[in-house]
């Protein structure tokens, strides 16, 4: 059976409830649920009215816990909303609850985290067994509660973060779509950071049309976020956009198929899928441009250097001292080292993935690696975004000195497979070893450098007839500010499931 | 010119002259330099909308999520605090950076609720500068300028042996001054502080008070033999007076010649303390010991972009300079260079308005500079001290003194009758005018003659044996008979005038 989505829209707030009351223990995607408003909040032409939408664990509420899936925040309440939220609930949004992830966003499988894994709904159609019993696989991560609770129609949507990849690899593994728009579109504040540089809000949900009906509600500039980029900034690459693309016509579309993206770690039961997808949009009209973006193999461990090192800092203040978990040291221990009150808290608190992590860019801040580490990590982070600048049509509004021209000849979007596999099996011993290993890490290859560029990129499920084979994604990744272009391909993209 | 002077003063001939001067130290060379911290004096915190606070206030009531690191919070630059930077730069001639940035600067601590401080160590706001100070030519080189966070406040009570936290302070805005190794002795280094408290307060940028903590120093020493290469520098760290840090310079000197004059001796780098009680530094860590701070641009707050027309627009705005202020005391108010510095010295006001501004308001209405100053400084402040209490303590407006000393000018009140009345407006403030308290009072000077005539015969008669023992020539008896007048005059009586009047009385007795 494919876990299908119902028609939203009609049905009453409190149906959403009962898909969570029926499913959610087999999934474990809520870890926390709202009250069912008495009243509809707002009044009926309030554009998410009646709509239910979960929040991903990191985003702050001030009504339910945030705990970003960490046992050092288990019993965090924020005292305020996220601007993200605020937006969701000022539209007539029911927030319904909170959804699990990886602690603080570190992980691709959504098993590091400190309420249990997220599994995976989907079950092949050909299977047997009962739901219940189905086959357990990883719903990704970070955002892995986020599309559980997506797909099995327990919200209309929800919200998602992505720093490396963590909303489009598990919409992938899930099959739903899931959009990480460009950098500074959407507010940060209230938002728990992993690595403010890259971290942006995401959107999940079934179908492009409500991934754009719930970021067209979000996609607005906030002053309490130094990033947010300002409404200025916006039109200018919404004009740029239109300029290059003004049909919005599949015929006048340019595609770039980039090879580095089709490493031979990809596997078939995801190749066939998605070059047929670009075989689709050849047959309607689009052209397909096979380009080059050489600094993509260096992508991945400059990612790891900058998030981690990020982390390392934005974790600090994870002390046990103005909030969350207090470790008491015990009786007897030497009182007069605070530092071992710290490390007592941290120690417990912070699960493995996490510590990693914080040690990981510890050491790349320290005097002696920073020039080695970080700054060569923040070089290759310009080349990345001077390959995407050489191949699209539409200028980077956002440099001001213009280092690359822009190509006449260039393309307009970026095609390649979401995900290197499906969704992995969780008590796989290799899947539970790769979880620690460097092969976790390969999977984020195809993510990342749009993350490290600050690109809009969206992933979209590939056409799965009756569900006989576990879900890919396809991802399109657009110029800065072009997420109108990239959700209108991804549009085609889900078009192409009828044609 | 200016170039010239500001190159170092290194040579050889220069450091003869000004070490061997220094009898403390013969042959040895001192070479200072100084970090200030200077909490900017803002409405609003650094990065949030916290108000700032003031010494006294109850512990943490000024604190919004930001300020205590909580998740999800983002920090906010708030442009007031780069504008009193900016003018900080101007003020000590230096180069405003078109673009700077923030790092932060990891370490674990209490009074670090995030466990960094947002500071600005790759690229400062403000590069290369200079003061001038009082008897020296060359001015005091700035390295740099920039904005960082205060930190909390922790405090330890050894009694209970916990440690208390007060974030009011997190998260206030500071200017890091850093000069270059340019001050040779202690005496230099305090003309410095007080040098650049004096531009701080006149340009608004910072109340500039170590006893209040709103200015702390660091300070670099190191020692070397007159004509050798520098020595290795030690620092001592937070600093709360200028007498300290004198005090501790010249400790720190002795320390170091000490190590230095041993057969191989040698000083190791090392951060030091200060203990107030001893007068002596200690060792914090050495420089193995120095932690690895993890220096990393911020994130969030991305380059801070300076247009030339913000600069031009705040020079236009600049408050009078200190020693523009003091040129002005001295030609156009015809103080004394001495005189001048003492109200350049004061504390800001009640209304944080300078002691130069309150000064200038009194002098407004064609009141004589000297006698403004004379009342201000030697009788209001005076009284201040006596009580204990400092120029920010006063409050007299400007109003009400002005008031006072035009009473006492036009005669209509005598110079007694004058301390007297502020004295009683010090203890007793209120919203009344002088003239109305002198006039409850009953202070208002009687010059009519009449009256001080009947009082001096009334004294002459009342005492019969001070005036006969005056007639044989017991002058001095005067001043008790002048005093039995002032006494039932209440010091309404003019005492010139009371005197003549006496004396031509006493006189006239001793003729028949």
């Amino acid at each position: 059976m494919r876990v299908n989505v119902t028609r939203f829209g009609t049905r009453g707030l409190s149906s959403w409830r009962r898909v969570i009351q029926e499913k959610n223990h087999s999934v474990n995607a809520f870890v926390c649920t709202s009250q069912l408003p008495s009243q509809p909040s707002g009044s009926d032409d309030l554009l998410l009215h009646n709509y239910a939408v979960a929040v991903k664990d990191m985003i702050c509420t001030a009504d339910m816990s945030t705990t970003s899936s960490s046992a050092m925040l288990k019993d965090f309440t924020s005292p305020f909303d996220a601007t993200v939220v605020t937006l969701l609930r000022e539209a007539g949004a029911d927030i319904i609850g909170k959804v699990n992830c990886d602690e603080f966003g570190m992980g691709s499988l959504n098993t590091h985290s400190v309420h249990g894994p997220v599994i995976n709904p989907f079950q092949l159609s050909s299977s047997s067994t009962s739901w219940v019993q189905r086959e357990k696989r990883s719903a990704g991560g970070s955002s892995g509660g986020s599309a559980a609770a997506v797909v099995t129609g327990m919200c209309y949507a929800a919200l998602s973060t992505d720093t490396g990849g963590s909303t489009r690899l598990p919409a992938s593994y899930c099959g739903i779509v899931g959009l990480k728009p460009s950098y500074g579109l959407l507010s940060r504040w209230g938002v728990i950071s992993f690595a403010d540089s890259l971290d942006c809000v995401g959107v999940m949900a079934t179908t492009v049309a409500s991934t754009r009906h719930v970021f067209d509600i979000l996609n607005v500039h906030d002053t309490r976020d130094p990033t947010s980029v300002t409404p200025h900034a916006r039109a200018a690459a919404l004009e740029e956009a239109r300029r290059v693309w003004p049909t919005s016509a599949l015929k006048d579309l340019r595609i770039g198929i980039p090879h580095e993206y089709f490493p031979s770690e990809l596997s078939d039961e995801v190749l066939s899928p998605v070059r047929a997808a670009i075989e689709n949009l050849k047959s309607r009209g689009a052209t397909i441009v096979p380009v080059s973006l050489p600094s993509t193999p260096y992508a991945l461990s400059a990612y790891y250097v900058i998030s981690s090192a990020e982390a390392s800092s934005n974790m600090a203040r994870y002390d046990g001292v103005q909030y969350g978990l207090h470790v008491p040291l015990p009786p007897g221990s030497n009182l007069t080292n605070s530092a071992s009150m710290y490390a007592r808290t941290r120690s417990v608190g912070f699960g493995s993935e996490v510590q990693k992590r914080i040690l990981l860019g510890t050491y790349a801040l320290t005097a002696d690696a920073f020039d080695n580490y970080f700054l060569q990590a923040q070089r290759i982070r310009r080349l990345v975004r001077e390959d995407f600048n050489r191949v699209f049509r539409v200028p980077d509004v956002l440099s001001a000195s213009n280092a690359v021209a822009t190509p006449v000849d260039g393309v307009d979007v970026l095609l390649h497979p979401s995900a290197i596999r499906t969704a992995p099996l969780l008590e796989d011993d290799d899947a539970a070893a790769s979880t620690d290993g460097l092969d976790t890490y390969v999977q984020d290859v195809l993510t990342v450098p749009a993350s490290l560029a600050g690109l809009p990129a969206l992933s979209v499920p590939l056409p799965n007839k009756n569900g006989q084979a576990w879900p890919v994604g396809i991802s399109v990744v657009g110029q800065w500010g072009c997420d109108d272009m990239v959700l209108k391909v991804g549009q085609f993209l889900e078009d192409s499931d009828v044609s | 010119m200016l170039s010239l002077s500001c190159q170092p003063t290194n040579s050889l001939a220069r450091q003869f002259r000004r070490a061997f001067h220094d009898k403390r130290w013969p042959g040895w060379q001192v070479i200072i330099g100084i970090e200030t911290h200077a909490q900017i004096k803002s409405r609003q915190k650094l990065f949030s909308e916290s108000l700032t606070s003031s010494l006294g206030e109850p512990p943490n009531i000024h604190v919004s999520p930001f300020d205590a690191a909580f998740p999800g919070t983002l920090p906010r630059l708030n442009q007031d605090c780069v504008d009193l930077a900016l003018r900080t730069a101007i003020a000590l001639n230096s180069q405003i950076q078109t673009r700077s940035s923030f790092d932060r600067k990891h370490y674990f601590y209490s009074d670090l609720p995030s466990g960094y401080q947002i500071t600005q160590h790759y690229a400062p706001i403000s590069l290369s500068g200079h003061l001038r100070i009082p008897d020296r030519e060359s001015p005091i080189r700035i390295m740099q300028i920039q904005l960082e966070q205060d930190t909390a406040k922790s405090t330890f009570d050894p009694r209970t042996r916990t440690s208390k936290i007060d974030l009011n302070r997190a998260g206030i805005g500071l200017l890091e001054i850093v000069t270059e190794p340019d001050l040779r002795s202690p005496e230099e280094a305090g003309a410095y502080v007080r040098a650049l408290q004096a531009v701080l307060r006149a340009i608004g940028a910072s109340d500039g008070n170590m006893e209040a903590g709103s200015l702390r120093c660091d300070v670099n020493v190191s020692i070397n033999p007159i004509g050798k290469p520098p020595g290795t520098r030690c620092e001592i760290k937070n600093l709360n007076s200028i007498k300290f840090m004198q005090t501790a310079i010249v400790y720190e000197v002795h320390r170091q010649r000490d190590l230095l004059s041993k057969e191989g001796g040698v000083v190791p780098q090392e951060t030091r303390g200060f203990n107030q009680d001893t007068l002596e530094t200690f060792k914090m860590r050495s420089k193995e010991e120095a932690p690895d701070y993890r220096y990393m641009p911020d994130p969030n707050l991305g380059v801070l972009v300076i247009s030339p027309d913000r600069v031009q627009d705040i020079t236009q705005k600049m408050p009078e300079l200190p020693w523009v202020t003091r040129a002005r005391l001295v030609r156009e108010c015809k103080l004394s260079e001495q005189d001048a510095d003492i109200l350049l010295n004061l504390d800001a006001g009640r209304d944080g308005r300078s002691a130069v501004a309150y000064f200038d308001d009194l002098c407004k209405q064609s009141r004589k500079p000297t006698v403004v100053f004379n009342w201000m400084v030697h009788e209001l402040l005076g009284r201040l001290h006596t009580a204990r209490l400092t120029f920010a303590d006063n409050p007299l407006s400007t109003s009400q003194l002005g008031e006072l000393i035009d009473l006492v000018q036009s005669g209509a009140l005598t110079g007694t009758s004058g301390k007297l009345l502020l004295r009683e407006m010090l203890a007793r403030p209120s919203s009344q005018t002088p003239t109305e308290r002198a006039l409850a009072l009953a202070l208002l000077a009687t010059n009519q003659e009449q009256d001080i005539d009947q009082v001096c015969a009334a004294a002459i008669a009342a005492l019969p044996s001070e005036a006969e023992a005056y007639r044989r020539g017991h002058k001095n008896v005067l001043n008790k008979i002048l005093g039995w007048v002032m006494k039932e005059t209440r010091g309404r009586a003019d005492s010139k005038q009371a005197r003549e009047q006496l004396l031509s009385l006493l006189e006239r007795d001793v003729e028949p």
